[in-house]
C-alpha cells in the first residue's frame, strides 16, 4: 500500500482499477522530410488545422450544451489557439527553412512555446501551457490520420491516472467509464480541475509521481475530500474507504429528502438555518434549497475591481435581485468590511495600509472615516427596502464599543428620514445588528445591546482575536482552536447577554458547520445558523439528528473545563454516543 | 503610431479568457498590434504571445499600434482592458 498527497481538486470518493494515460510525448515517427517534400508537408498541416478547427467547433457545441456558457470559452480559446499567426508561422518556418516533418515542426514548437510558459512563476499563468499542448496533441493525431481516442476504448468503471489531463480529455471522461481521475501536475486553478468538479467526479491533481507509482490494474482509491491517492489499499483501508463511499451515498440521496423538513432537533428544539448567499455562484440546485433566508451577504465584492465606489443605483439595483431571490424571508447584508485583506482600488479618506491590517483601519472603523460611503450603502438598502416586503437586517462588521454603534445608528435613522421626506417607508421595519467578532465588543455587549437588533457571531475572526492568532501565519496555525474554553465561553457569554434583552443571536463562520462542534453551539442556545449552500442539507440533517437536551447538558459540561483537550474530549465522546 | 501605458484593472490579470478576447479583437484590424510588458513584447494578434506575457493584476502594459487603422484599434483594445474583460460586477 503506498500514499500519496496531493491537492483535491473534487470532491467524493472513487475506488476501481487503474488506467494509465500514455504519456504526453508526441511520437515522431519521422524528424527531417526532402527539400521536395515542403510542400506535401505544409499541405498536410493545412488540412490537419482544418479538421482540428471542426473538432474543436464541434466540441465547443457540446460543451455548450452540456456544461454551459463558461466552459465553452475555454474551447474557443483552444481555436484561437490553433489559429494563432506566432503558430502557423512558427511551423511553417521549421518545415520551409529547417526541413522538419509536420510533427517533428509542431512538437519542437510547442516544446519552444512550453519552454517560454514554464519561465513564468505564477502557477496561474503556468497552467496556461496545457491548453496549447492540448491543441498541439489533437493537430498531431490527426496529422497521424484517425488515432484511435484512447479514453474511448477503456469499458469497465476505471480509475484515470496521467501525468497531466488536457481539458478535452476531461470532456471526454463524462460519456466514458471513468469514475474518477488523478493527476501528477495541476493545481486548484487549473482548467481540468475546474471541469472535473462541474462533472462531478472525484480528482486529485499535484500528486507528483503518481504515473510512475501505479501501474495499470493496480487497485486505486481516490480520495478527492482529502486529496489523498491510495495505491493497492490493504484490506482494513479498503473496506474503511468502501465505507465512507457508501455513507457519501447515503447522505446524498438521504438529504435530498429531507429538503422540505423543518430544523428541529429530535426532541423539537427549532433553530432557523439561513444560507451564506454569493450571488456571482448561485446555482440551480442552490435556489432548490428551502432556506429560512439569507443569513450573510458579505458586500465587500461591491467595491472591489472597480475605480470608483459602486453608486446609490448600482448597490440597489444589486440589493433589490438578492431580496427578490428571497422573496419574503429575512435577507441579511453586511454593511462592506473592507480594509485587510479587501482592499478597494479607488482612493479612501486618512487610510494607509498598516502594518498589522487586521488589526488596523478594517470594517466599521473603515466606515466612520468615510461617511459618504457608509451613507450610499446605507440609503441603497434603506431604499430596497422601501420596494419589498423582504425583512431588511443590516448589519454592521468589526464593532468594538457602543460609540460606533451609536454613530451607525444615528447615520440610519438619518437615511430612513431623508426617505420619509421623499415620501417614502420600507414595507417592513428593517433590523440593524452588529457582528460581534472582537472579544471587547463580546465582553461589553451589555453595553450597546439595547442599540441593537440582533446580533450575529463572526466566529472566524472572533477566534482569531480570540486566541491572538493570525490563521495564515504557518508558525501559529495549529493554534487557532474552536474547542479553546476561551471560545465557549465567550460565544455563551454574548448568547446570555443577547437573550436577556430578548435579542436574537445566529452564527455565521466555519463551525457552524462544523459536525462535531454543533452540538455544543445548539447547548449554548444558539437561535440561529448561517451556513454555505454546499452544507446547508448536511447541517439540517446533522441538526434533526441531535437532542437539544443532551446538547444542553454538553454545553454546561464543557462551560466548566478549563482546557481545549477536555473539551474536545467530551465532544469525541458524545459523537460516538450519538452514532451508537 | 499610437502608444500608451495600460494598468491591469481586473483581478485575475490576463488569462486565458481575456488574452483570446485581446486576440479576438486585434485581429480584426488590419495594422500592427504589439503589447510590450517589462521587456518582452508580442503581437497581439496571438493569443499565446499575449498570454506568455502573464500580465498579473496591478501591472501595466503598453500598448502600440501602428497602420491604416490604426486610431480605432487602439480604441478597441484600450475599451478591453477598460472594461476588465466583462469579468466582473
Amino acid at each position: 500500500m503506498l500514499v500519496l498527497k496531493g491537492v483535491p481538486a473534487s470532491p467524493g470518493v472513487a475506488i476501481g482499477p487503474a488506467v494509465l494515460l500514455p504519456g504526453e510525448s508526441f511520437a515522431v515517427t519521422r524528424q527531417y522530410i526532402e527539400p521536395a517534400e515542403v510542400k506535401a508537408e505544409l499541405q498536410k498541416i493545412r488540412s490537419a488545422m482544418q479538421k482540428t478547427l471542426s473538432e474543436l467547433d464541434a466540441c465547443e457545441q457540446k460543451v455548450l450544451s452540456t456544461l454551459g456558457p463558461e466552459y465553452a470559452n475555454l474551447m474557443s480559446t483552444h481555436k484561437l489557439i490553433l489559429q494563432d499567426p506566432s503558430l502557423k508561422e512558427s511551423v511553417s518556418k521549421k518545415i520551409r527553412s529547417e526541413h522538419l516533418s509536420a510533427q517533428a515542426a509542431i512538437f519542437v514548437t510547442l516544446q519552444e512555446l512550453a519552454a517560454s510558459f514554464d519561465k513564468i512563476e505564477d502557477p496561474f499563468f503556468k497552467e496556461r501551457r496545457n491548453d496549447i499542448f492540448d491543441v498541439g496533441k489533437r493537430l498531431v493525431n490527426n496529422l497521424e490520420g484517425d488515432k484511435k481516442e484512447f479514453l474511448a476504448s477503456i469499458t469497465k468503471p476505471s480509475l484515470l491516472v496521467a501525468h497531466n489531463l488536457y481539458p478535452s480529455d476531461t470532456i471526454n471522461l463524462q460519456e466514458n467509464q471513468v469514475i474518477g481521475f488523478c493527476t501528477d501536475v495541476g493545481g486548484k486553478t487549473s482548467h481540468t480541475a475546474l471541469l472535473a468538479q462541474s462533472l462531478n467526479i472525484p480528482a486529485v491533481v499535484g500528486l507528483g509521481t503518481a504515473s510512475k507509482d501505479v501501474h495499470s490494474g493496480d487497485t486505486l482509491i481516490i480520495d478527492g475530500e482529502n486529496g489523498l491517492l491510495v495505491i493497492n489499499p490493504d484490506k482494513y483501508t479498503l473496506a474503511n474507504y468502501r465505507k465512507i463511499q457508501r455513507e457519501i451515498k447515503k447522505t446524498e440521496a438521504l438529504l435530498k429528502t429531507i429538503n422540505h423538513l423543518p430544523v428541529i432537533t429530535a426532541d423539537g428544539h427549532a433553530v432557523k438555518l439561513f444560507v451564506n448567499y454569493d450571488p456571482r455562484t448561485d446555482t440551480k440546485e442552490n435556489k432548490r434549497l428551502i432556506t429560512d433566508g439569507l443569513g450573510l451577504l458579505r458586500t465587500e465584492f461591491l467595491f472591489m475591481n472597480t475605480p470608483h465606489p459602486p453608486t446609490e443605483d448600482e448597490q440597489y439595483q444589486v440589493y433589490l435581485s438578492v431580496a427578490k431571490r428571497f422573496d419574503m424571508r429575512p435577507v441579511t447584508i453586511r454593511l462592506a468590511d473592507l480594509g485587510a485583506d479587501k482592499l478597494p482600488d479607488f482612493p479612501l479618506d486618512e487610510f494607509d495600509q498598516d502594518e498589522n491590517p487586521f488589526m488596523g483601519c478594517r470594517g466599521i472603523r473603515l466606515f466612520l472615516k468615510n461617511p459618504e460611503l457608509m451613507h450610499t450603502q446605507l440609503r441603497a438598502l434603506i431604499r430596497m427596502s422601501c420596494e419589498v416586503p423582504a425583512q431588511v437586517k443590516i448589519m454592521i462588521p468589526m464593532v468594538s464599543s457602543v460609540e460606533e454603534v451609536r454613530h451607525v445608528r444615528a447615520a440610519f435613522d438619518a437615511v430612513l428620514k431623508e426617505f420619509e421626506a421623499e415620501g417614502k417607508k420600507p414595507v417592513n421595519r428593517v433590523a440593524l445588528g452588529a457582528m460581534i467578532e472582537v472579544p471587547a465588543a463580546a465582553i461589553a455587549l451589555d453595553g450597546m445591546i439595547h442599540l441593537l437588533d440582533f446580533i450575529s457571531i463572526g466566529t472566524n475572526d472572533l477566534i482569531q482575536y480570540l486566541i491572538a492568532v493570525d490563521r495564515v501565519n504557518q508558525e501559529v496555525a495549529h493554534m487557532y482552536d474552536p474547542c479553546h474554553p476561551a471560545v465557549g465561553r465567550t460565544i455563551n457569554q454574548i448568547i446570555q447577554t443577547a437573550h436577556k434583552r430578548g435579542k436574537k443571536v445566529s452564527i455565521c463562520g466555519e463551525i457552524a458547520s462544523d459536525a462535531k462542534l454543533l452540538p455544543l453551539l445548539l447547548g449554548l442556545d444558539i437561535d440561529a445558523l448561517s451556513v454555505t449552500p454546499r452544507m446547508f442539507l448536511r447541517v439540517k440533517n446533522n441538526i434533526r439528528n441531535l437532542n437539544f437536551e443532551n446538547c444542553s447538558d454538553l454545553a454546561q459540561a464543557a462551560l466548566l473545563m478549563g482546557s481545549s483537550e477536555e473539551i474536545r474530549n467530551l465532544i469525541e465522546q458524545n459523537d460516538k454516543n450519538e452514532d451508537s | 503610431m499610437i502608444q500608451q501605458d495600460i494598468p491591469i484593472t481586473n483581478r485575475l490579470g490576463i488569462h486565458a479568457r481575456p488574452a483570446a478576447m485581446i486576440a479576438q479583437t486585434a485581429a480584426g484590424f488590419a495594422c500592427d498590434i504589439q503589447l510590450t510588458k517589462d521587456d518582452v513584447t508580442v503581437n497581439a494578434k496571438s493569443i499565446m504571445g499575449v498570454m506568455m506575457l502573464a500580465a498579473e493584476f496591478g501591472s501595466h502594459i503598453r500598448l502600440t499600434t501602428n497602420g491604416s487603422d490604426e486610431k480605432e484599434a487602439f480604441a478597441a483594445i484600450k475599451k478591453l482592458f477598460e472594461e476588465k474583460f466583462n469579468e466582473e460586477f
